[in-house]
């Protein structure tokens, strides 16, 4: 495994930029620096749902939901009780991903368009909740000034942290994309009549893939506390999860760093340009039609050429 | 071995399986046979838990299986081809079939050893006793019609099975495909030690291997026995054969 | 009449009236949704900000005119302005995408939408506007002994209206029939030579008005507002989905199961009354995952 990674094709690329990444937090503006700290949150919040959408085949329209449980988990703990702030770290994901189990589990029984319409609504229910339990969450205002460990209180330190919990995240995803279960997952997505025929209880594997990805956008709801120190309910609010989903499409989930790089861009877009004009989703919108229009571009976002015969195409 | 009794299956108003009956004993191999419309995939979903029968029960190995999910089944012993061709189009031959070895080593949820080094040597034996090992890296769906009717085959032996269930294995082949394949067939049933039923449209072929053969008829069994039997059986003759 | 905790008949009334015709405003602006849906099978996400063009547009009608000719131009321009922004948008872009996959339409969508929320941002700023209803609609009259605003009359009315228009668009107008057969197979209808892109077209325009007039029915009774959009996206998608996609009587259903059990929510427990249409939402959905009438497709 470790030799197959070392002799890919990718690695030295992967290298120089994991390099670049390394020094730069001296030598660039503060600006850039946070600005790549939050491509780093929204790629492994990407990452995420691309387990479930790109290798699964699910329709998880709301995975933002299980972000912001992340971010609210560990933020309620920092500020609320006095429990060791890595707890809170930890309870994040656990949070999440407890979250995942549950819906997935109500979830995953439909299929395809009736899989994504009460997800969507599942979690829309949370966000109501979260919006309007002003006395536990905050409600509209959100929670703010949480506090973090002094390690992390510079945001050289957070960087590093976030891009060290980043890289290692990816390690385990590509990890598990490699296995049995990951080709068993892919397998399930292409035929899943087929791969109950051979003994494949494809529910399960697709709870599993669920709960998996949950638990990773919950590590990434907790960066984004690391970065931000404040949460608010727009973190679980459908947009949101509209947001990275088109992110994956973008970058082209059918690839494993596909959905990076979409993130990477819109972000990226949107603090860069935003800073010259306010119009920057007007300049995104009108990226984003010339992609799509791109003969190449047919399932695969910014990746012509690579597997352009996306799934079955269509959402029943 | 496997013993469906007086099944029947319902879709809306249309009867499609109106009290089906099928006796296969260990080692056997049993042939379906019966006009197009008579209900044979719909009996082979029955029995392999794709559809659940509105009555009747199908019993395997002592055993109920009537209501059990499609992959519980296949744990059971029973893996079957479709009549329509439903590979995984775009796995390589290998990864194919090595979908169902790791189902059936238990291993598809196992996250974190590579895939790449697991469940090869099985899967490499299975490619070689269906002839599929000088395709082993190609898209299945670049094959022929008749390699991926192959190659279905070899995806259900993946799962180790006892009995094997093949629908219309040789349907689309040129008849050298077809010799080849029920030689193919007979093969595995002794090398394996195999149980297998299956349903076809070509007599030869049903009448070269079959031991025992169960004629369908509008959704019904109308006899089982052995091809001699069933040739001279008027009701048969009048069904089906139509005066041969 | 007491009907415990405080709540008297005329209270529960009232609610129910308010609810009712604000369960208009969201009918039409899903029955848009679910046309779309139904015939181009693309959940269309810029419809929020079509309906919050909608409402700008009034503003600005009502702004130039003044109130009384303003408003009702308004309901006949406001609309037109989104169709036409809806016709250039599918005619210039949406139509090379109906032969891809379907996710890309979603993309398009999405980029439709933030386009257009800018340009609203562009041509209105960023202020709250409001818009006030003609004379003949202010002041509030007495139902059941409770204060009943008059404009929400309009929208009681409206609603029907919209519906009964749509009904007879879609069963018995040849581009209705049309529009149902393709929804249900587009290469059939394609086959039989009709110019099945333009009836996309149509469809797609229809439906986007619908949110238009939606837009401008709503904007006398809120402060319109650059966050408009996001909300009803999420409301009418949540409708669609319950009503039965594509079915024009389920945005109906939909709508006055969304908006009665938000004014119940608001009465029986008031600090949490958005909470209880998402919660009927998912216990409709957990019974029937399909929607509770059939869906077009």
């Amino acid at each position: 495994m470790l030799k197959q990674a070392l002799s890919s094709r990718w690695l030295w690329p992967a290298v120089v930029i994991l390099g670049l990444l390394l020094i730069l937090p001296p030598l660039a503006p503060r600006f850039y620096v946070y600005t790549l700290a939050l491509i780093f949150v929204t790629a492994l919040l990407t990452m995420s749902l691309n387990l479930v959408v790109g290798y699964g085949g699910l329709y998880q329209f709301h995975h933002g939901v299980f972000y912001g449980v992340g971010a609210y988990t560990v933020a309620l703990m920092l500020t609320k009780t006095d429990l060791p702030m890595w707890v809170g770290f930890i309870a994040g994901p656990i949070m999440a991903a407890f979250m995942g189990l549950i819906i997935g589990g109500i979830c995953v029984r439909l299929t395809r368009l009736y899989f994504a319409m009460l997800q969507i609504s599942l979690g829309s229910l949370i966000w109501a909740i979260v919006f309007r339990w002003y006395n536990f969450t905050g409600g509209d205002d959100g929670i703010h000034g949480i506090p973090k460990p002094s390690i992390l209180s510079s945001l050289t330190g957070s960087y590093y942290f976030i891009l060290l919990v980043l890289v290692a995240c990816l390690m385990v995803m590509y990890l598990i994309v490699r296995s049995p279960f990951g080709s068993t997952l892919q397998a399930a997505r292409d035929n899943p009549q087929r791969c109950e025929a051979v003994g494949v209880n494809v529910r399960r594997h697709q709870l599993v893939a669920i709960v998996i990805a949950t638990f990773f956008a919950g590590v990434a709801g907790v960066l984004f506390v690391v970065l931000e120190r404040s949460v608010f309910p727009d973190l679980l609010f459908w947009i949101l999860s509209l947001e990275i989903f088109i992110m994956c499409l973008l970058g082209g989930w059918f690839t494993f760093t596909g959905p990076m790089l979409g993130a990477a861009i819109m972000v990226a877009l949107r603090t860069f340009v935003g800073r010259y004009t306010e119009y920057w989703t007007l300049i995104l919108g009108g990226d984003i039609d010339p992609v799509d229009l791109l003969p190449a571009a047919g399932g695969d976002g910014l990746y012509p050429g690579k597997v352009a015969t996306p799934g079955q195409g269509s959402w029943w | 071995m496997l013993q469906v009794e007086a099944v029947e299956k319902s879709f809306g108003d249309f009867k499609a399986v109106d009290g089906a009956n099928l006796r296969v004993g260990k080692g056997e191999v049993v042939a379906v046979i019966g006009p197009n419309g008579a209900g044979k995939t719909t009996l082979f979903n029955l029995i392999t838990g794709q559809l659940r029968p509105d009555r009747g029960r199908i019993i395997f190995k002592g055993e109920d299986i009537s209501r059990l999910p499609p992959y519980q089944i296949c744990r059971k012993g029973i893996a079957r081809s479709f009549q329509i061709v439903d590979v995984f189009p775009r796995l390589t031959v290998f990864e194919n079939v090595r979908v169902a070895v790791l189902s059936q080593q238990r291993k598809s949820y196992r996250l974190f050893s590579p895939a790449q080094s697991m469940a090869v040597a099985e899967t490499k034996e299975i490619l070689e006793s269906v002839g599929l090992s000088d395709k082993a890296g190609e898209i299945a769906s670049s094959l022929s019609h008749g390699d991926q009717k192959i190659l279905e085959i070899a995806i259900a032996l993946g799962g180790q099975p006892e009995l094997l269930i093949l629908d219309e294995p040789t349907a689309g082949m040129s008849p050298e495909e077809t010799s080849a394949t029920m030689e193919l067939i007979r093969r595995l049933a002794t090398m394996r030690g195999l149980t297998i039923l299956f349903c076809e449209h070509d007599m030869e072929v049903v009448f070269s291997i079959a031991q025992s053969i169960m004629v369908m008829h509008q959704g019904r069994t109308l006899i089982q026995g052995k091809p001699e039997e069933v040739r001279r059986n008027r009701e048969v003759q009048e069904a089906y054969l139509g005066g041969e | 009449m007491e009907v415990g905790q405080g709540l008297t008949l005329s209270a529960v009334g009232s609610q129910l009236l308010v609810g009712l015709s604000r369960a208009m405003i969201l009918f039409i602006v899903s029955a848009g949704l679910s046309f779309i849906l139904g015939v181009l099978r693309v959940p269309n996400v810029a419809h929020g900000s079509l309906y919050m063009i909608g409402a700008f547009s009034a503003y600005s009608v009502v702004a130039f005119f003044g109130s009384s000719l303003g408003f009702w131009l308004a309901l006949v321009l406001a609309p037109l302005v989104v169709a036409l922004i809806s016709l250039v948008a599918e005619r210039a872009l949406f139509c090379h995408l109906y032969q891809r996959e379907h996710l890309m339409l979603l993309l398009f969508t999405f980029a439709l939408m933030l386009i257009l929320d800018d340009l609203v941002k562009l041509v209105w700023g960023t202020e709250y506007r409001s818009v006030l209803a003609p004379g003949i609609f202010q002041g509030a009259v007495s139902i059941l002994g409770s204060p009943f605003p008059r404009y929400n009359l309009l929208l009681l009315a409206a609603g029907p209206l919209v519906g009964i228009g749509l009904w007879l668009l879609v069963n018995k107008t040849k581009l209705g029939k049309i529009s149902r057969a393709a929804a249900v197979d587009r290469e059939m209808v394609g086959a039989l030579g009709i110019n099945v892109s333009w009836v996309f077209a149509a469809a797609f325009v229809i439906g986007c008005c619908l949110a238009g007039l939606g837009g401008a029915l709503v904007a006398p009774t809120v402060s319109i507002n650059l966050g408009m959009d996001h909300s009803i996206i999420i409301e009418a998608f949540l409708i669609v989905i319950i009503g039965g996609l594509g079915n024009m009587w389920g945005a109906l259903v939909g709508s006055l199961i969304f908006d009665l059990t938000q004014a119940f929510g608001a009465l029986l427990w008031p600090q949490f009354p958005i909470v209880s249409p998402f919660a009927a939402v998912v216990i409709v959905l957990l019974l029937k995952p399909r929607g509770l009438l059939k869906s077009v497709w």
